[in-house]
């Protein structure tokens, strides 16, 4: 009999930050539907509620690569603050992808959810 | 500009978005322009509304690794838009002066598509030069073997043989596009890995 590999303790970890990573895209998207945000406020609606951020820094690299896909816009806009702030708006493309990565999602999550179930009721019998 | 509260910190904030700038080296000018002006904001802000400057950093990452997520993400946007090998050069070019990771894939690359590209020429130049391009063989003095690529532009050695005659035509242009497309698919999918490390650290 062949050993088996004895699996890395941290895998667990490795397919949630897969997960994550997987998702961020779409959560961004989807937190410039319904209007033009900065950086801050984008993570600020990423991070509440949801534990989808790890590190800040990896959020504005999305947005610079969103833009050069044409998926988002940006602009300059002055304010209070004393720093201008760069607000990113979606464009027709970007509405588009957000809607398709939706469906997809949504079909992805029903089915996973329903292949999920006997786990569901193993947990409510213990 | 506003400035943070304490004169320390600012210090600290010049010498992570000095870095950041180095490291950027490559982008366009005025992206990294952009880029700076970004994390500048983000820094006062977040330290404006109580945030240490060593917390707002630390959530950031450090400049190295924020840096190199927008180089990767540079080479790939472009490889999305047009798969030519000058594109995907012109981004492991930027990579390699950032890290040894995307120096050894430079190197990689670059050879992959000098041997494509040696291979297409020869298909085409065994149209042009029927007599003399091709795969030659001969002995040499000490009595060795050689084989070489010859593009016909000199007669091949004396006593040389001839390997593929004709056949080096379809076979230098299928081998050696083969080998341009899979270079760059080779490039693409080490910034993928790269980028995926990177996120998840």
């Amino acid at each position: 009999m062949k050993n088996l590999p004895i699996p890395e303790r941290d895998d667990g970890e490795k397919w949630e930050v897969q997960l994550r990573k997987g998702c961020l895209e779409l959560a961004v998207l989807a937190a410039l539907w319904d209007g033009p945000r900065y950086g801050l406020e984008i993570l600020a609606r990423l991070e509440s509620g949801s534990d989808l951020v790890v590190s800040e820094g990896t959020v504005y690299p999305l947005l610079s690569r969103l833009k050069g896909l044409g998926l988002v816009r940006s602009e300059w806009v002055e304010s209070e603050s004393g720093h201008p702030r760069k607000y990113y708006e979606l464009t027709a493309a970007g509405r588009q992808r957000a809607t398709e990565m939706q469906a997809t999602w949504s079909r992805f999550a029903g089915s996973m959810s329903k292949l999920l179930a006997p786990l569901h009721k193993e947990k409510a019998k213990a | 500009m506003s400035k943070a509260s304490t004169g320390g910190g600012q210090e600290k904030v010049e010498a992570y978005l000095g870095e950041l700038r180095r490291r950027l080296r490559g982008l366009e000018e005025a992206q990294v322009g952009e880029v700076l002006e970004e994390i500048r904001g983000h820094i006062a802000e977040k330290t404006a509304a109580g945030a240490s400057i060593e917390a707002v950093m630390a959530a950031l990452g450090n400049p190295e690794a924020l840096a190199r997520e927008y180089l990767t993400d540079a080479l790939l946007a472009r490889a999305e838009i047009s798969r030519s090998p000058w594109r995907v050069l012109d981004g492991l070019f930027r990579w390699a002066s950032l890290s040894m990771a995307g120096f050894l894939v430079l190197v990689v690359s670059l050879l992959g598509y000098f041997a494509g590209a040696v291979l297409v020429l020869l298909g085409v130049l065994k149209l042009f030069h029927p007599q003399t391009a091709g795969v030659w063989t001969w002995m040499d003095a000490a009595g060795t073997r050689e084989i070489s690529l010859r593009m016909g532009f000199y007669g091949p050695p004396a006593g040389a043989r001839e390997l593929l005659g004709w056949w080096v035509v379809p076979l230098g242009l299928v081998v050696g596009c083969g080998l341009l497309v899979l270079t760059t698919r080779f490039a693409l999918w080490c910034a993928r890995q790269y980028r995926g490390r990177r996120g998840s650290q």
